[in-house]
């Protein structure tokens, strides 16, 4: 019986070990990928950037035969994904989902990496910051809106996801850019939270991305008073934009896929053209449209300058925050 | 309405719908068992399945996950005192020692029983009563969530056993751990020590499995060390609840289901809290509280149906506002949006086949739920018959492998086998350990809670008294703390006069 016992034991302890073992006598052939990828996503699993990340891997396997495996590191707020992700082997197999917060949390000490440890690839999407509020608010334009805040100057309770998020640096770029001033009520549990309790009319505004709020919006719950990108959102076509209305503001929650910095140039050719091509697609397009969220393709240069321009505006911001 | 009833009928009845909802069930409910593996995990994995899949069959598998792990969390729970997830952790309160009595049949029976009932009964309140539950849940702002918390950790005193005082210092513990990390409102770090681990917070997940786990292989090492350990004989000898028991627990489970629904619709709450009110309401409304903590039926009935309630209650506000309250309902709100299905008030004068169709997937799902686990129950009481050294090793392996997939951390690990070890001398002082848990978990909602709306009252504490809800919830709190102490004192002074 003992005997028995100890070496159903021991198969049971080889087969893990087995499984945790990985692969390494892929074949060598010129066609990259010749095996599977992995993509850290520094996230939970569920959120904006995971979803986007396990569509992006779902419809890249048209281009690919091989699989992309989606791996979620979020502890540490994420940081030690990024810093794993920076540190992998430059082979192309280990990619990064990184997010907005490369570009923020290194000016609060709080990432020892930065957007210069990673060669960009491309970001499916660019969520804008917008003002929205109830749609019994008695404001209907986003200048009537700050006009009431410059009367009640930290009367309005502006919600977002959480202190030192990128929605909170939005509001309080707007405190900065138009002199109002809000009492920020950080929701750190995320958007959605912050989006019920405006529904709830337990808040004045929320200053996080639309998409999460379509539900409400299409309901005629939520009215969107402007948006923080550069040109109006097809999914919402009557939005102005904060810079059409003058004001130089634009704050968007990207996620780009990143390979480690320095990967050898003919590897990023090919991810360059397998995840181009991915965020082209059609189908994905639309399944990022249907939750809500407005894809875009910022590829090569622009990529790589929209994540400076923000690492460098956002170490000012902060700066002035004393986070 | 007949017509689309029908047109469900027809879309969830076919091979494909009935097969992906048996399986989301028959997922769920490893997934639930498995400490360390979530029913977020879950959901997320097989969010990309559903692409592919056409309508709502997609959303109906996700749907049988998502009750189908409510219920697995008991059965590791009650068979090993481990609770796959930590709603599950006071069901083992009572379940655990039932099954050390020879009767884990029994503890499965009454959790599947009342699980599925729970289900059923959310069901129903998600069918009739949607709107207007959505419309209370929506009156929960900072100050009521706070209350909640309060109530919630109120708990804390009915599952302490012999010595409250023990309960209250592990309920301090547990809401030091919660403390760790970045500070809600103001972003300061608090006891990081500059590590970038710890400013996420400590991962719950690990102290869960260390605490109730990995303390008990550390103590069945201890008490088997060269040595034959006496193993529970377990005898099969029943799979169904039997009358008596049904009899027993109707209350507590109507109690449970209730408090399971309107929790589930309130977004940012869940089966843990809803688990932890209910067993905490039966037993203060019990007329033999002393029984619970030792095998009480009633102790396992209760937070069993609350867990799995509030799956029906979470679809609430998620089908009639479009607002999820949980990272599950959220990936389940993508899912239908994927679909081409906007949730809202929309989506009822829009595409009520559809509706119907979420609604009778739902009840297939509870029913399959049912079924399946009263078909484990036989298998899964055998692992009792397992000599400790076979199981314990594999225990072990569960351990690791469930802290570490958590956040794919090794970190984790190390968190998990210290709070192992920390667990294993508490056992040894005689510490109960579910406050730690409790605290834990409700402690990141009352601190921000409770900060947050100072923030919104600029400093002013009348904010949690000048509110209906927030105030009714206070004041509940202080009846159910001090009220018997006081009607003590009363009754013993008005027998000396």
């Amino acid at each position: 019986m003992k005997k028995l016992a100890s070496t159903i034991v021991f198969i049971f302890m080889a087969t893990l070990l087995i499984g945790c073992s990985s692969d390494s006598s892929a074949t060598k052939e010129n066609k990259f990928p010749e095996k599977d990828i992995t993509l850290i996503v520094p996230k939970a699993p569920g959120g904006g950037t995971d979803l986007t990340a396990r569509g992006l891997a779902e419809y890249a396997k048209k281009q690919i035969d091989q699989n992309i495996v989606v791996v979620n590191k979020p502890s540490g707020n994420g940081v030690t994904g990024m810093v794993e992700g920076s540190k992998a082997k430059k082979d192309g197999y280990t990619l990064t989902m990184t997010t907005v917060e490369l570009a923020m949390l290194p000016h609060m000490n709080r990432s020892p990496v930065d957007y210069k440890d990673f060669s960009p690839i491309v970001a499916p999407i660019a969520d804008p910051a917008s003002i929205m509020v109830p749609a019994d608010a008695p404001y209907n334009t986003l200048e009537e809106f700050l006009e009431h805040a410059k009367k009640n100057p930290g009367k309005l309770k502006v919600g977002n996801s959480g202190v030192g998020t990128i929605f909170h640096l939005a509001s309080v770029a707007v405190e900065d850019k138009t002199g109002v001033k809000f009492t920020h009520v950080p929701y750190n549990e995320g958007s959605a939270p912050a989006v019920a309790a405006l529904v709830g009319g337990h808040l004045d505004a929320v200053s996080v991305a639309p998409g999460i709020a379509k539900a409400q919006i299409d309901a005629g719950k939520i009215k969107v008073l402007a948006i923080m990108s550069d040109e109006k959102l097809p999914l919402f076509p009557e939005v102005p934009t904060f810079k059409e209305l003058g004001y130089d503001i634009t704050i968007r929650a990207w996620a780009a896929l990143n390979a480690p910095a320095d990967t050898p140039d003919e590897i990023m050719d090919s991810l360059n053209e397998i995840f181009s091509k991915t965020s082209k697609d059609p189908e994905f397009k639309k399944f990022l449209e249907k939750q809500g969220i407005q894809p875009v393709e910022i590829e090569g240069e622009e990529l790589k300058n929209m994540i400076e321009e923000d690492h460098n505006y956002y170490g000012e911001l902060l700066k002035d925050m004393k986070l | 309405m007949i017509e689309n009833l029908m047109a469900a009928f027809s879309n969830v009845f076919s091979f494909t719908s009935i097969t992906v909802i048996f399986l989301g069930v028959l997922v769920g409910i490893i997934i639930g068992a498995l400490p360390g593996l979530t029913t977020t995990m879950g959901v997320a994995l097989l969010f990309p399945l559903t692409f592919n899949l056409e309508g709502i069959t997609g959303i109906l598998m996700l749907l049988g996950i998502y009750c189908g792990a409510g219920y697995g969390g008991s059965i590791s729970s009650i068979l090993l005192n481990t609770p796959g997830n930590p709603g599950a952790v006071v069901t083992g309160l009572d379940g655990y020692p039932m099954a050390q009595k020879g009767e884990a049949d029994r503890a499965l029976a009454i959790s599947t029983y009342s699980s599925g009932v729970g289900g059923m009964f959310s069901a129903l309140v998600l069918i009739f009563l949607a709107p207007l539950l959505a419309t209370v849940a929506l009156q929960f702002g900072p100050p009521e969530f706070f209350a909640l918390a309060i109530f919630g950790l109120s708990i804390i005193t009915s599952i302490s056993g012999k010595s409250i005082l023990k309960g209250l210092i592990g309920g301090a513990i547990g809401l030091f751990i919660a403390t760790i990390g970045l500070d809600s409102i103001t972003g300061m770090t608090r006891f990081t020590f500059d590590t970038m681990y710890l400013m996420g917070g400590v991962s719950f997940i690990p102290i869960l499995i260390g605490l109730f786990a990995f303390s008990q292989v550390l103590m069945t090492v201890e008490e088997g060390v060269g040595e034959n350990v006496e193993k529970i004989k377990v005898k099969i000898q029943r799979v169904l609840p039997t009358k008596e028991d049904i009899k027993k627990t109707n209350y507590p489970i109507f109690q449970g289901s209730l408090i399971g629904s309107i929790i589930g619709a309130i977004p940012g709450t869940g089966g843990d809290i809803a688990a932890f009110l209910s067993y905490n309401q039966t037993k203060k409304s019990s007329k033999e509280p002393e029984k619970f903590g030792k095998g009480a039926p009633e102790g396992i009935a209760a937070p069993e149906a609350a867990n799995n309630s509030v799956t029906g209650g979470a679809m609430v506000p998620l089908l009639t506002l479009g607002i999820p309250g949980d990272t599950v309902t959220a990936i389940i709100l993508g899912a239908l949006m994927v679909q081409g299905l906007q949730p809202g008030p929309l989506l009822f004068t829009e595409h009520p086949d559809q509706i119907y169709g979420i609604y009778t997937g739902f009840i297939l799902a509870n029913i399959f739920m049912i079924i399946l686990g009263f078909l484990f129950i036989r298998p899964f009481t055998k692992v009792l018959n397992i000599p400790k050294p076979i199981l314990t090793p594999i225990i072990l392996v569960l351990c690791v492998v469930g802290s570490f997939s958590m956040n794919n951390d090794i970190i984790d690990v190390y968190i998990m086998v210290a709070a192992g070890f920390i667990g294993y001398f508490l056992l040894k002082l005689d510490f109960p350990i579910s406050p730690i848990i409790i605290a834990l978990v409700l402690g990141p909602m009352l601190e921000s809670n409770f900060r947050r709306s100072l923030v919104m009252s600029q400093g002013d504490y009348s904010i949690f008294m000048m509110r209906p809800i927030s105030a009714g919830l206070i004041l509940l709190t202080v009846l159910t703390l001090f009220g018997p102490i006081l009607w003590n004192r009363f009754k013993k002074r008005e027998s000396h006069a």
